[in-house]
């Protein structure tokens, strides 16, 4: 009798159990099959439109040749001199929270800030952008959405940089500074080196994050059909053109659209890996 | 200066000159880093104050009404920006509840399920979710699920939920497939591998001594999930939960694609309708005047709702001291 009351019991909490389970295994199965949907949806759609043209022509009008060769151009330009100047201020600002005001109230206050702006919605810094530097210029430019995109990746830098720099053993410091060296050189030739490798990956993580960023380039850098290599003029970035050709009602158009986004797509995933490789590395 | 010479001959430079040198060095080192440091917290607050420079004019013409105003008319030139307010935090909203209880289910799975050498493969797979840029999931949502929401899904939802008491006429209407409901859809995608990275990060801070305790005590897994782990990342939970609000409010193309541009109130929860973020997208190119200031007053509204969403969750996390 009491065998049977137990049993009963034991058989309702595996059946729990194994309801549970099967619903984690099935959100499981469901993220991966959002992931494969995603990736065949722009191999089956792109796939035509990846040829010669499209590595080596300008945005076509309605009916003609052409490739995105200038949103490429765009793109890696812009994305390029954003990093240019999120590195160092990223990573002087983290160095200067963990290595000369950490633990202040300060600096605690400095951190947060940053995590603000890191969490900051991008269309709110485009708009930003746009009030300081795009009407003081009177137009859209390279510059702008460079401006625009160094503020989306800064915090990132910064934050990495506070997380890698921390991991460093303090033991590492006090031998620098045992054998007389100054700070800057004890930073530069024995604690960046030894954080280098977190710090890139946060430095290649920022940069998949940006060069797939649309909203914030929309009013800065505005969209250009040319081949422009003046950075005070419009700049079409890869994004950018994929949002203005999804929606010509045009089929050749639309096609090149899907022909960049899995280009987009296919380069930034490939960067996340190589990122997470690298972090990988770091920690076997 | 005095150079002296060491024993092969060779000038060694007098030592206080060096150390003169260093000092100069590390103070420029320091202020460098210093510098970088304020440009920081100097970039926040020329933000705050551009944005509501910009946004003067357009609370000094309504004032505050301008929260609660529902008219967003160009041709009238009045602005009110409650329709996008609560088109931003119903689709929000909408896409927690679903995405809440998948991350949670794929966190469980991560830590408690998965064979040791899959974990690492699939984590990567699911946080690849989130290196696909937004306007990817926008077009994917336009071209592939605003179709089949339009033909199946919404259909068999007005079916069924439609024709419940109460809550059926937030599934009531003309469903062209593009709405809110698509949108908190898309957005529920997007969040979900933020969500999950942070929960099974928090799952792993529980002890393994406390895990296999109550294991060895004959708990099964779910009760070891539902008695041991939740509760004791509870906190770390709901920080991980705002993270993935924070992100919804704020994202931009992936909703602007299938929400639509229809800048009022609407009764139902599928009809097009408007965010924050997809009317300043839609309409920010050609506004001049107080259009133009009203859409950038929308923008210092989503800036403090994310705000307050971020600062919560660092509250929430900082509390289990796992951060």
């Amino acid at each position: 009798m009491e065998t049977a009351v137990r049993s009963s019991i034991m058989n309702r909490r595996y059946r729990r159990n194994r309801i549970m389970m099967a619903l984690a295994i099935g959100s499981s199965a469901l993220g991966l099959f959002f992931l494969a949907v995603i990736l065949a949806t722009l191999v089956y759609r792109g796939i035509d439109a990846i040829n010669l043209d499209v590595f080596t022509m300008s945005i076509p009008a309605q009916g003609s040749r052409g490739g995105l060769v200038n949103a490429m151009y765009g793109t890696v330009v812009i994305t390029g001199l954003a990093m240019l100047i999120a590195t160092p201020i990223g990573i002087l600002a983290g160095t200067y929270l963990v290595e000369f005001a950490n633990g202040s109230t300060l600096a605690e206050a400095a951190k947060f800030i940053n995590d603000v702006l890191l969490s900051a919605p991008s269309i709110v810094i485009g708009v930003f952008i746009y009030g300081a530097v795009v009407v003081p210029m009177h137009g859209n430019s390279a510059i702008a959405g460079a401006l625009a995109l160094a503020l989306i990746a800064l915090p990132v830098v910064n934050r990495t940089t506070q997380d890698m720099l921390k991991l460093v053993p303090n033991a590492l410091r006090e031998a620098t500074a045992a054998l007389g060296a100054p700070r800057w050189m004890s930073m530069t030739m024995v604690i960046y080196r030894s954080a280098w490798t977190g710090i890139l990956t946060g430095i290649l993580l920022a940069v998949a994050r940006i060069s797939g960023e649309t909203a914030p380039l929309l009013f800065t850098a505005g969209y250009s059909k040319f081949w422009n290599t003046g950075l005070t003029g419009p700049m079409a970035s890869l994004p950018v053109a994929i949002n203005t050709l999804a929606a010509d009602p045009g089929p050749d158009l639309k096609r090149l659209a899907w022909g960049g986004a899995l280009i987009i797509t296919v380069a930034i995933l490939a960067l996340n890996i190589l990122a997470r490789s690298l972090a990988g590395r770091r920690s076997s | 200066m005095t150079a002296s010479t060491d024993f092969a001959g060779q000038v060694v430079p007098d030592s206080a000159a060096i150390s003169r040198r260093f000092r100069r060095q590390d103070r420029l080192f320091f202020l460098l880093t210093l510098g970088s440091a304020t440009l920081v917290v100097a970039l926040l607050l020329a933000i705050l104050v551009v944005l509501a420079i910009e946004a003067w004019p357009t609370f000094s013409t309504f004032g505050l009404s301008f929260l609660w105003g529902t008219t967003w008319s160009a041709p009238r030139d009045i602005y009110g920006a409650l329709p996008a307010v609560l088109g931003t935090l119903i689709s929000s909203f909408i896409a927690m509840l679903i995405a809440v209880p998948l991350s949670v289910g794929i966190a469980v799975f991560l830590t408690e399920l998965c064979p040791a050498r899959l974990r690492r493969p699939l984590g990567t797979a699911i946080e690849l979710l989130a290196g696909v840029p937004s306007i990817i999931y926008g077009i994917v949502g336009l071209f592939v699920l605003v179709p089949l929401m339009q033909s199946t899904i919404l259909p068999v939802l007005m079916a069924t939920v439609g024709q419940l008491p109460l809550i059926g006429r937030l599934f009531q209407a003309p469903a062209p497939g593009i709405g809110l409901l698509t949108a908190s859809f898309v957005l529920s995608v997007m969040i979900l591998p933020f969500i999950t990275a942070i929960t099974r990060d928090v799952f792993n801070t529980v002890p393994v001594m406390l895990r296999e305790s109550a294991y060895g005590m004959g708990m099964t897994t779910w009760e070891v999930v539902r008695h041991i782990i939740i509760p004791y990342t509870r906190l770390g939970m709901v920080g991980s939960i705002m993270l993935g609000l924070g992100r919804a409010l704020g994202e931009t193309m992936a909703v602007t694609f299938v929400v639509g541009s229809v800048t009022r109130l609407q009764t139902s929860i599928i009809s097009p309708s408007t965010t924050i973020s997809a009317q300043i997208a839609n309409s920010f190119g050609d506004a001049d005047g107080l259009q133009l200031s009203s859409l950038i007053a929308l923008g210092l509204i989503l800036f403090v709702l994310s705000f307050c969403v971020l600062a919560l969750a660092k509250w929430l996390i900082g509390r289990t001291d796992s951060f």
